[in-house]
């Protein structure tokens, strides 16, 4: 039972922080792109952008993944 | 395995939130099947596989997640422990059962606290199994010390938000001081050095690290477990703002808006009103519960027993059935009983909701709890502990407050979605502002709203991140999800306190919506059992001696009829001596002896064979017979002497009951298996028009169903037994005169008192109760639906104006205060037949009570 959760916990992070990750590089990429934002501003709202999605992804995949795992 | 269910206590929860994050936490843990927490009983209720979660694992999740699973705990008196390893063998015989999460035995003390989930675990099987070992168990106050622990946590929150405030507020102070220290007339008296923002960091860093420290760890427990929370938007906003303000402190040149952006006033704040808004909520919150509170007051502690002849003074959890108690003027009456020796009266106001004191004499039930005003009596103790009927009303009230009401899924939805979908939100507004919004609308002029701080020189980064951490913080569905629970327990309290006990939320929603009531005749709107009605003397006889010599006939019959005249002549204060001879004749009468004289009493046929004239009253029985009246002639010494008419009589609040309901719009509905001419006459004389008749009992529930299908809401009100199916079948089943055997009615609401008056109590509790879920749900969804766009700075490009994070924690916390003062409103409220509006009118005069003589 515990090593199913471990896979469940590695899984899911994996995915959830790779999310967040791929949207906080979107974000990054496209105020380089649209604009002329600082580099400041860029860092910080990707910062901003990578924690707000961490926090609506980690919840959402844990779950999905637990529920799976569960059947 | 099969699935086990358990319900525990939850302390810790201050809002709907925290409902969506124990139920998400308890849900995702391996073996749970179902999760479901109700906020305002605070109690989880979990469906689980014992064979792959254990308590102790489900309480962890809930611990995981910042709140605590309270277990029962009792106190054991164990007596018969010789040495410590008596207490060890105790204490390891205890610590074995499933339910018990802890065990402690002291032999010094004679004492064992167990800490126990009774769902699993009895109370009696502990008791039993110390027995078994060779020792005595008796338990210990449980009610009062439930009462106690829940208001010592109730008062721990308090305390604890009231000790965060102290270092919040003064400190937020100083810091907003410091932060708008070139404005107004703040130059004059605020010291330079406080504006530093060095100094600001200083003392912002403690209300971070103090006051806001519980928010970052119970959202990081439960983002570890999936869960987001309330917690999670607190901690985001005061995080960000803090992070800014360091970094724009200690790198003013990073490009995060400069040193005019450092944000530490708005993480003070936030802090400080989301604190305030909490500590508001310990505070009112227990009050709307209060009445079970109240409930649980009335227990007594002690009770005096007499056993083996001596008087003895012994905790009231120990008194057993049979014990005879004795009660003395101004005590409480420890368990429930028959009195069999003395007289007084009792005041049973606070479980029944009459406001009479109650006349007890031998033979009469007392319940446990109520006070002995008067006079001093003994009684035999008949049901004890948790049988007793306080104990009864209390579990029922409880369960009820537990129950959440159709209504409550929507706000339930809401709340559990709320915090996800504002984050998202959140995210939504920050790109909006940062690619777009700040490009086309910034104005370094415009303001937070209701300060003078200007937004200056904030760049496109401090800008969009100051509204998104305001949705963040603005959103709170604290108030959606308060709404409905917190009405609703005070409804049900406020019921219970007029003796009208609803079984669920559920019960309180269905009364409110009622179209129709059908009342069932016998026992429900008539007393049931025959009395007399109406005395005819004739050929020289007045009704004193008809009825007199009638109750002498009937002295020693055991027809219902006759015990009926026997009675009335007693309560009319006749003295019935015993007949010389007498003699039933089936079907017909009775014929009887009294000093010489030969008396029959009877119906027509036992006349007409007795050769009697009675043609001059036949036209009167005739009348009475229309009325639904059973008419008897008396014939003395061959003559006739009178008629004397037995019916059964309605209650006496039952017409006024009736036409209180009309005026509320209800239409009145009587049922009966009589004849139809004797279901008219009660129809007619509590004013109801409508009547099904010569219904049998088993065809009552599809007459009911009869008037559903025609889509009104029905409610049923019966005597909870024989009615049982038409209660089950009713929208609301209502049980009267149910006393204090509450516990065994069938039906969503039971009314204690035989007082029909009451049926009207329950209908205006359930209307108060959801006029007020509905005040309060349409202030909380105003308030988010308002709240949001202008958080989110919809508004902006007009007004030039922004909410303050600081500002949306202030909303947020008076949008939930005020749906919990709103609740509280509610404790005012009176049925108006309490408020003495209306007056109850004798239905029959006097012959309501005592016959009246003609």
């Amino acid at each position: 039972m515990a090593r199913s959760e471990d896979r469940v916990a590695t899984r899911s992070a994996f995915t959830y922080t790779g999310t967040s990750l791929g949207l906080t590089l979107a974000f990054f990429i496209a105020s380089g792109l649209v604009g002329s934002y600082p580099l400041a501003a860029r860092t910080g709202g990707a910062i901003w952008v990578f924690i707000l999605s961490m926090i609506v992804t980690m919840p959402l995949i844990t779950s999905y993944f637990k529920k799976k795992v569960q059947g | 395995m099969a699935t086990k269910s358990v319900t525990l206590r939850v302390e810790g929860m201050s809002c709907a939130s925290c409902v969506a994050t124990i139920e998400g936490a308890v849900g995702n843990t391996p073996g749970v099947s179902k999760a479901s927490v109700n906020l305002a009983a605070g109690k989880l209720q979990v469906a689980y596989d014992p064979s792959r979660v254990g308590i102790q694992e489900i309480a962890g999740s809930v611990a995981g997640v910042g709140y605590e699973v309270v277990p029962e705990e009792v106190s054991l008196n164990v007596s018969g422990m010789s040495c410590v390893s008596c207490a060890e063998t105790i204490e390891g015989a205890l610590k074995s059962f499933p339910g018990v999460s802890k065990a402690l035995v002291n032999f010094a003390a004679g004492l064992a606290k167990v800490q126990y989930f009774s769902d699993l675990t009895s109370l009696a099987e502990m008791k039993e199994t110390i027995k078994g070992l060779g020792y005595e168990a008796s338990e210990k106050l449980e009610g009062a010390a439930l009462m106690d622990r829940e208001r010592e946590a109730r008062q721990r929150e308090i305390r604890k938000q009231g000790n965060w405030m102290l270092v919040a507020w003064p400190l937020s102070f100083v810091i907003m001081l410091g932060t708008f220290r070139e404005y107004w007339i703040f130059p004059r008296f605020v010291p330079e050095f406080l504006a530093d923002r060095l100094v600001l960091f200083l003392l912002t860093t403690p209300v971070i690290l103090g006051p806001a420290l519980q928010f970052f760890k119970n959202s990081f427990n439960g983002l570890r477990r999936g869960v987001t929370d309330m917690n999670l938007l607190y901690a985001t906003g005061i995080g960000a703002a803090y992070l800014i303000g360091v970094v724009n402190t200690f790198w003013p040149d990073a490009g995060f808006g400069g040193e005019k952006a450092v944000f530490f006033e708005s993480a003070a704040l936030l802090t400080a009103f989301i604190i305030l808004g909490r500590w508001l909520e310990a505070l009112t919150r227990g009050r709307t519960s209060e009445a079970i509170r109240r409930l649980m007051a009335l227990q007594p502690k002690v009770a005096r027993v007499i056993r083996g002849g001596q008087e003895i003074e012994l905790p009231a959890d120990e008194v057993v059935a049979e014990d005879i108690v004795l009660v003395r003027p101004g005590e409480r009456i420890p368990v429930d009983g028959l009195v069999i020796e003395g007289y007084s009266a009792v005041d049973e106001s606070m479980l029944t909701g009459e406001s009479l004191p109650v006349e007890k004499k031998s033979g009469d039930e007392v319940i446990g709890g109520t006070m002995n005003k008067t006079g001093a009596f003994k009684f035999r103790a008949t049901k004890v502990g948790k049988e007793t009927a306080l104990a009864q009303i209390i579990r029922l009230v409880e369960d009820a407050q537990a129950s959440k009401a159709p209504i409550q899924k929507l706000a339930d939805w809401v709340a559990g979605h709320f915090i996800l979908g504002v984050h998202i939100l959140a995210l939504t507004v920050f790109l909006f502002w940062f690619f777009a919004g700040y490009g086309l609308f910034f104005d370094p002029a415009s303001r937070f709203l209701l300060t003078p701080n200007q937004l200056g020189a904030i760049g496109v980064f401090g800008f969009s991140i100051l509204l998104s951490i305001t949705v963040l913080v603005i959103s709170c569905p604290c108030a959606v999800g308060m709404a409905t629970p917190s009405a609703m327990m005070a409804g049900t309290g406020k019921g219970a306190e007029h003796g009208v006990l609803f079984k669920g939320a559920d019960a309180i929603e269905a009364t409110s919506k009622l179209q129709a009531i059908i009342f069932d005749k016998t026992g429900t709107l008539t007393r049931g059992e025959p009395s007399v009605t109406d005395v005819i003397g004739t050929n020289g006889f007045r009704q004193e001696d008809v009825l007199e010599l009638a109750a002498i006939a009937e002295k020693n019959s055991e027809h219902p009829l006759g015990e009926a005249i026997f009675g009335g002549a007693r309560e009319y204060g006749l003295i019935v001596p015993d007949a010389d001879s007498f003699e039933a004749i089936p079907g017909h009468g009775v014929v009887a002896r009294y000093r010489d004289q030969s008396i029959l009493l009877g119906n027509r046929k036992l006349m007409v064979e007795r050769e009697i004239h009675i043609e001059p009253l036949l036209g009167k029985a005739e009348a009475l017979e229309d009325d639904g009246k059973t008419a008897m002639f008396l014939a003395v010494e061959g003559k006739a002497a009178g008629l004397i008419a037995v019916a059964d009589t309605v209650k006496e609040h039952s017409k006024e009951a009736v036409s209180l309901l009309k005026k509320l719009g209800l239409e009145v509905i009587m049922i009966t298996g009589d004849n139809r001419r004797t279901g008219q006459a009660i129809a007619r004389q509590v004013g109801i028009d409508r009547l099904l008749a010569e219904v049998l009992p088993h065809d009552k529930a599809a007459e009911v169903k009869k008037l559903q299908s025609e889509g009104k809401k029905v409610a049923m009100v019966g005597d909870g037994i024989n009615d049982a199916p038409a209660l089950a079948q009713s929208d609301v089943g209502m049980a009267i005169g149910s006393g204090t055997d509450v516990a065994k009615e069938t039906g969503h609401v039971i009314l204690i008192k035989e007082d029909l008056r009451d049926v009207v109590v329950a209908l205006e509790v359930a209307k108060a109760t959801m006029r007020k879920v509905k005040q309060n749900l349409f202030w909380a969804f105003a308030y988010n639906t308002a709240s949001i766009p202008i958080g989110a700075g919809l508004f902006y490009p007009f007004f030039k104006l922004v909410v303050s994070p600081e500002l949306a924690a202030l909303l947020m916390a008076v949008s939930s205060v005020t749906v919990t003062l709103n609740t509280l409103l509610l404790k005012r409220f009176s049925p108006s037949i309490k408020r003495g509006e209306q007056k109850a009118e004798p239905l029959l005069g006097e012959f309501a009570q005592v016959p009246s003589v003609k």
